[in-house]
């Protein structure tokens, strides 16, 4: 099990060419074990490149990512990633695709099928182990990614908006086995978002990230202790009132950053 | 085994939904085909044209059969796709790695990419002569310039499909623990296969028609010489009957890439489509 | 052109100036006899030649005289008997390629009868037809323009129809409800939204005007780049044999760089 923690990262794209952008600056960020963190803020703000470098797949330009005391360097299966436009591999079967990351593992094939047809069942698409994901809905092929980034088990889940590109009932009902599966499986979690209800709901704790240069303006705690249900925590005052303060917060970051970055 | 069951099951239950079109759907859907062949027929067998400028449909068959007894029909076919067929392998093995590292290596892009933008429109077939100077008079300068025809299309689909590879599929792989080197067998290479089809389906036929030409303008055997000779004997029941022959043949090529284009990509979505 | 973008169009085609240095240094090196390669810089040379060779009766103005001698030249002529058949081929194959396209995608009768003829004749080898049309039409002009405007028809045929069926119907609806009368709509929606499609098939009709262009003058000519190739070949006049591969090439690429750049300036409305 693992911590993330951030340490002044700036990040800069096109540093060398006329037109520098300042995308990340000055970002620190603890992330303690097996606790799930949502960042949220406007369309640009940054939140993404932030997620991609604690992956490993861009570099710091100034600043440190440690991910469980090591820096990070390099993408690796210790912090599986889940991309908004799932990225599964089309001529793969969803058993093949679960698989793939176990078997660059170096998993026997025994098992490894053993375990991918486990998260295949944990995300409700048994029988579908032969479909390609062309044959699937966004949902469907949503709920793969999942399982696929899960059946490696990863240390650290890194997730890019998996929910933007589903519609709002899919949206609900894998928002909630999310959290059913995180429960029973903790891990640590780093979730970007733009959908403030959503982060309110998942998250324990929710970072508001400012307008383009990104930086931290505010992290809200967003535990919500003694519910019995989910209908309970969302029909509360207290989601409501978080849910509200957040959305100000993000608005006000919208606004300023102007029609330009709309 | 588990794979292909699950398919043929929702094969066989798509196709249940299909009836098998009668004869006459086909001939509603095809009458302008025949009239044409009808009119056709009528206008040669009335002599309103001499059967020098347009023998009738059933001497054209007939000239086709009598020449696919005779056999030299049948050796001319063969030769010609055996000439096509082997230039456009040849046009694969090379263009596909080219397109890749192209994709991947800047100096390999640098030089090749102004060749092949200047090469690709120019048409090749002006280079024959040349061919004919460098590899002699028989098989060789023909299969050489085809290949040469073919490379241009599948090597810029392959270098397109490459530098289209979704970035977040790569990054994905690697997220698994994918290494550098074998990303290309797993993951880019799958990844652009639609687009080195795309470009196969364009290079066929190419392939067939500069083998045409080449047979045409050099002798040698093959379909393109078959018309060829019969056109300066003025056997022109020989020339459309050669005609009919060389369709039914870049016909069938390309049918068959389409099946190997569906078989490769069964993954793909276009196939399923298809198959709903 | 600035210094900078000279420099870059330089670095972009320097592999072009290498492959030519090496040509002419396997010459000058006697790797390859002159044969079967003839130098790089006799092909200039003899390419040069074809440029002034125009025979004319001299009428004493000098640039007049330069002028006249000049259209007169080898390069020039055969140049323009080809670029003649091509584009008189391409052109009248355009007019009716469109036309038939768009028609058979708006009324339904002339789809259902020209559809299956189109599918039909799509995959024959178009330069199979040459000897057919040299049968009906003889050696002269005509029968290259005809063989070109066959070969290309097809293509364009097929582009255009695509393209005005696939033109959203949400756009011809908005247009009715603007007030566009049926009459109109066909040129004022269905046309420019067809044309990214009409334009792309017509850039392949090009290139194929170009292979039917030359197979058929080096097939049957007495005028044409093809022509003039096929004939150096046979007399053993490789150097200029060279020359005239290197002038239809260069033709063929920068015909399709013009058509390309009227095609951007066209679209420049589509996203990209």
């Amino acid at each position: 099990m693992a911590d993330i923690v951030a340490r002044n990262v700036r990040k800069i794209y096109n540093p060398d060419k006329r037109y520098p952008v300042l995308a990340i600056d000055e970002v620190s960020l603890e992330v303690r074990e097996n606790e799930f963190v949502a960042i949220v803020g406007p369309s640009g703000c940054g939140k993404s490149t932030l997620l991609y470098m604690v992956a490993g797949f861009l570099d710091l330009t100034a600043g440190e990512i440690k991910v469980n005391g090591k820096p990070v360097e390099a993408p690796g299966p210790d912090r599986g990633i889940v991309f908004q436009h799932f990225a599964l591999f089309p001529w793969k079967t969803v058993l093949r695709n679960v698989t793939y990351g176990l078997e660059e593992q170096k998993i026997p094939k025994a098992e490894r099928e053993k375990i991918a047809r486990k998260h295949i069942d944990m995300v409700k698409l048994t029988g579908f182990e032969h479909h390609y994901p062309s044959q699937l809905s966004g949902g469907m092929k949503q709920r793969v990614a999942i399982a696929r980034t899960l059946a490696f088990d990863p240390e650290v889940l890194l997730m890019d908006e998996p929910f933007g590109a589903l519609d709002a009932q899919t949206r609900g009902v894998m928002q909630e086995e999310l959290l059913s599966i995180w429960s029973k499986r903790k891990k640590t979690v780093l979730f970007v978002t733009h959908d403030v209800r959503e982060a309110v709901y998942l998250a324990d704790r929710v970072v508001i990230m400012t307008a383009r240069p990104g930086r931290i303006k505010e992290i809200v705690d967003t535990k919500f202790a003694g519910y019995k249900s989910t209908e309970e925590v969302l029909e509360s005052a207290a989601f409501a009132q978080k849910t509200h303060q957040i959305w100000k917060s993000v608005r006000e970051e919208v606004d300023k950053a102007g029609p330009l970055d709309g | 085994m588990a794979v292909s069951d699950t398919q043929a099951v929702a094969a066989t239950g798509r196709s249940g939904g299909l009836a098998v079109p009668s004869p006459l759907v086909i001939l509603k859907k095809y009458y302008s085909v025949l009239l044409l062949i009808i009119v056709w027929e009528v206008v040669a067998r009335l002599n309103l044209v001499t059967p020098f400028l347009l023998p009738s449909v059933s001497s054209i068959l007939k000239g086709v059969y009598k020449a696919t007894l005779e056999a030299d029909l049948i050796r001319d076919t063969a030769l010609t796709t055996y000439r096509a067929l082997l230039s456009f392998c040849v046009a694969l093995v090379i263009a596909v790695p080219i397109g890749i590292s192209m994709a991947r290596i800047r100096v390999i892009h640098w030089f090749f990419d102004p060749i092949v933008s200047i090469g690709f429109p120019t048409p090749k077939i002006s280079f024959l002569p040349i061919f004919i100077l460098w590899f002699g008079l028989f098989d060789r300068p023909k299969i050489f310039l085809a290949t040469l025809a073919c490379t241009f299309p599948i090597v810029t689909a392959t270098y397109l499909g490459t530098m289209g590879v979704d970035k977040y599929l790569l990054w994905s792989a690697r997220n698994m623990g994918t290494s550098e080197n074998s990303l290309l067998r797993k993951v880019i290479f799958p990844a652009t296969l639609p687009q080195v089809l795309n470009g196969a389906q364009i290079a066929m036929p190419i392939s067939i028609i500069v083998v045409i030409v080449s047979e045409m303008l050099m002798g040698g055997g093959g379909l393109g010489n078959y018309i060829m000779v019969a056109q300066r004997f003025a056997d022109s029941v020989s020339v459309f009957a050669g005609l009919l022959v060389i369709s039914v043949l870049g016909y069938l090529l390309q049918k068959i890439l389409e099946k190997v284009r569906a078989l490769v990509l069964h993954w793909h979505e276009e196939t399923q489509h298809e198959s709903k | 052109m600035t210094v900078r973008s000279t420099i870059v169009v330089l670095w972009r085609y320097a592999p072009i100036f290498i492959l030519l240095a090496a040509w002419q240094m396997a010459s000058e090196l006697k790797f390859v006899p002159d044969s079967l390669l003839p130098s790089f810089f006799d092909v200039v040379h003899r390419w040069l030649e074809f440029l002034a060779d125009g025979e004319i009766a001299k009428s004493g103005t000098f640039l007049w005289d330069a002028v006249r001698s000049f259209f007169a030249s080898t390069v020039v002529t055969n140049t323009a008997a080809s670029m003649w058949r091509g584009m008189v081929g391409l052109g009248l194959s355009i007019i009716l390629g469109v036309t038939l396209g768009i028609a058979m995608a708006w009324f339904q009768k002339l789809r259902d009868f020209f559809e299956p003829i189109v599918m039909i004749s799509y995959p024959i080898p178009k330069p199979a037809l040459i000897p057919i049309f040299i049968i009906w039409l003889g050696l002269g002009h005509i029968s290259k323009i005809a063989v070109i405007f066959a070969g290309c028809l097809i293509p364009i045929v097929i582009s255009a129809f695509n393209g005005a069926r696939g033109v959203d119907r949400y756009l011809i609806w908005s247009a009715r409800n603007m007030g566009t009368r049926e009459g109109k709509l066909l040129w004022r929606v269905v046309v420019p939204a067809s044309l990214p499609d009409i334009l792309s098939g017509i850039r392949m009709a090009l290139a194929i005007s170009f292979i039917l262009l030359v197979s058929s003058e080096m097939l049957a000519a007495k005028s044409g780049l093809g022509f003039l190739i096929f004939f150096l070949g046979e007399s053993g006049e490789y150097a200029g044999m060279f020359a005239a591969v290197l002038t239809i090439t260069l033709l063929g690429f920068f015909a399709d760089r013009a058509y390309l750049t009227i095609m951007r300036r066209i679209l420049i409305w589509r996203e990209e």
